[in-house]
C-alpha cells in the first residue's frame, strides 16, 4: 500500500517515512490516520483524517498534504516569485524568471515542488528545462496547483 | 400558508418588523495554518483586500473591499482562511471545551464548521462528521483537505442512524438541516410554506432525539438552526427540555435572548438563555447550549 506512495516521494528526491499501519485505503483512495482515529475507525468510512491521495489508472495522484509533507523533507524545490505564483495557481507553467531559488534537482526531467514566498506548498511540476542552463522561457511544466480546489469546486456544484 | 406577506406578520407577532437586508461577506482565519492573523492581514492588504475585525467573533472579519473574490486568493487555497457568514460562526465557538474532545457534527457538509471545530480543537481529540449525501460529502473532503484538517473523520450516514458509530461523543454540534431564512436565499417566501417548516422541526427531533443518546453524561450539544421560525428553534428547545430530560445553558455571544412566549404560548423560562439573531448584518440564526438534566 505504501509502495505508490514512497515511489511518488523519490521523484522529488525524497524519503519519506510513514507508518504503514497507520495508511488506511477506501476505493481508491489513501488515508494517513493518527492513534486517535485509528481507535475510532470504522470500514465504511468517507474520508479520515489526513488525505494522501487516490491511485487511477496506474498511476498516483497526490493530495497537497502529501506534498507538504515531502516539501517538509529534502525535496526538489523551487520557490517563486509573487506573479509566477499567482499565474501558477491559475494553471499556467513557470518561466524560468520567475524562480527566486532553486533546491536539489535542476535536471530536465525532474519533478520540482513549486512554493511561494512565505515558503507553501503551491503543487508541483515537471522540469522542461535545465535550471542550471535556462535564463527565460517556461522552465517548469505544471502538473497540478491549488487552484485544483477551485476546479473541484465547479464539478460538484455542478 | 405562505409568501412574504405570511411570514412578515409571524416576524411581527415575534417583534422584528420584517425589512430587506444585505449580508455583509465575512471570513474566518484558520489559526491553525494562519498562526497570527495580523500577518494574514497584512498579506491581504498587499493584495488590495480590506478586512475589519467583526467584534463579536474571536477569528472572524468582514471583508469591507475587494478587488476579486477572495475565494480564489494562494491565502484562500492554502486554507489560511475560510469563507463564513459571520453568524454561522458562532455555533462551533460555544462548546465549554474542546481540545482533544471526541466531537460529533452530525450534520457536518459543506464543512465550514467542521474545519472550525478542528481548528478550535488544535488538530487535537477526534471530529466525527457525518453528512446523508456523498454528493456534498465531497465538497466536506475538500475542504478538510483544503485547511489542513488532521483528526476527522467523515461517514455519509443519517445522523438518525449515528448510534451505528458505537461511540459516545464530549460535544455534540447539531447545526440542523432546516428551512433557512430570506437573508440568504431571495426566492425563500416563493420556496417556503409552513408545512417545510413543520417537516423540518419533526426532522430536527429525530436528530436531536437520536444524537443524545450518544453524549456522554456530562457532554455539550449545541444546536443551531439557520431559521427564523420558532417551530424549527424555540418550541423544539421547548420541547426537548419536557421530552429528552435536556437543559438550556447559559451562553454568552452576539444576538438576542431566545422567545419564551410565542403566539400567546408560554414555553420553559430558561429558553430565554438561547441566542435569537434576526437578519441585519448577519443572516438569521438561532443557538442553544444543552445539557443532560442532573438527577436530583
Amino acid at each position: 500500500m505504501i509502495e505508490e506512495i514512497d515511489n511518488f516521494a523519490k521523484q522529488f528526491g525524497a524519503k519519506i517515512h510513514l507508518d504503514e499501519r497507520l495508511i488506511v485505503k477506501t476505493q481508491n483512495r489513501y488515508f494517513l490516520l493518527n492513534d486517535n482515529l485509528r481507535k475510532l475507525l470504522s470500514k465504511d468510512f468517507f474520508y479520515a483524517s489526513t488525505y494522501l491521495g487516490r491511485a487511477e489508472n496506474g498511476k498516483f495522484l497526490p493530495s497537497f498534504n502529501l506534498l507538504r509533507l515531502i516539501a517538509e523533507k529534502e525535496s526538489n524545490k523551487i520557490i517563486v516569485d509573487k506573479k509566477t505564483a499567482w499565474l501558477f495557481i491559475c494553471g499556467r507553467d513557470i518561466f524560468r524568471q520567475g524562480i527566486k531559488s532553486v533546491m536539489c534537482s535542476k535536471k530536465t526531467g525532474d519533478h520540482t515542488l513549486v512554493l511561494n514566498e512565505y515558503e507553501e506548498c503551491l503543487g508541483f511540476g515537471k522540469i522542461i528545462c535545465d535550471l542550471t542552463i535556462a535564463r527565460e522561457g517556461v522552465a517548469v511544466e505544471n502538473l497540478l496547483d491549488l487552484g485544483d480546489f477551485l476546479r473541484r469546486e465547479k464539478q460538484t456544484s455542478t | 400558508m405562505s409568501g412574504r406577506e405570511f411570514f412578515a406578520d409571524r416576524y411581527e407577532k415575534m417583534g422584528w418588523k420584517y425589512e430587506n437586508v444585505q449580508l455583509k461577506q465575512a471570513i474566518r482565519v484558520n489559526v491553525m495554518n494562519a498562526g497570527d492573523t495580523a500577518s494574514l492581514a497584512k498579506r491581504l492588504t498587499s493584495l488590495g483586500i480590506r478586512i475589519e475585525k467583526i467584534p463579536f467573533l474571536e477569528n472572524g472579519y468582514w471583508i469591507c473591499k475587494s478587488r476579486f473574490s477572495i475565494g480564489a486568493t494562494s491565502e484562500y487555497l492554502s486554507g489560511l482562511y475560510s469563507i463564513q457568514e459571520a453568524a454561522a460562526q458562532i455555533p462551533a465557538s460555544l462548546f465549554t471545551e474542546l481540545e482533544d474532545k471526541t466531537v460529533l457534527d452530525a450534520c457536518a457538509a459543506p464543512g465550514g464548521k467542521t474545519v472550525q471545530l478542528a481548528d478550535l480543537m488544535h488538530n487535537t481529540g477526534a471530529v466525527i462528521a457525518l453528512d446523508i449525501s456523498e454528493q456534498r460529502l465531497i465538497a466536506l473532503s475538500n475542504q478538510l483537505e483544503r485547511c489542513r484538517v488532521k483528526n476527522t473523520m467523515v461517514y455519509c450516514l443519517d445522523a438518525r442512524k449515528a448510534e451505528q458509530l458505537k461511540t459516545t461523543f464530549d460535544c455534540i454540534l447539531l447545526d440542523m438541516p432546516c428551512s433557512g431564512n430570506f437573508a440568504a436565499d431571495r426566492n425563500w417566501f416563493k420556496r417556503r410554506t409552513i408545512k417545510d417548516v413543520q417537516r423540518n422541526a419533526t426532522i430536527q427531533r429525530e436528530i436531536l432525539t437520536e444524537t443524545m443518546k450518544m453524549l456522554k453524561p456530562c457532554g455539550e450539544i449545541v444546536y443551531s438552526t439557520c431559521s427564523l421560525e420558532p417551530e424549527e428553534n424555540e418550541l423544539n428547545i421547548d420541547w426537548a427540555i419536557k421530552n429528552l430530560n435536556l437543559q438550556v445553558q447559559e451562553i454568552n455571544c452576539h444576538g438576542q435572548e431566545a422567545l419564551t412566549n410565542l403566539f400567546g404560548k408560554q414555553l420553559d423560562r430558561s429558553i430565554e438563555n438561547a441566542r435569537r439573531i434576526w437578519p441585519g448584518q448577519t443572516q438569521g440564526f438561532f443557538i442553544c447550549r444543552l445539557k443532560r438534566r442532573e438527577l436530583p
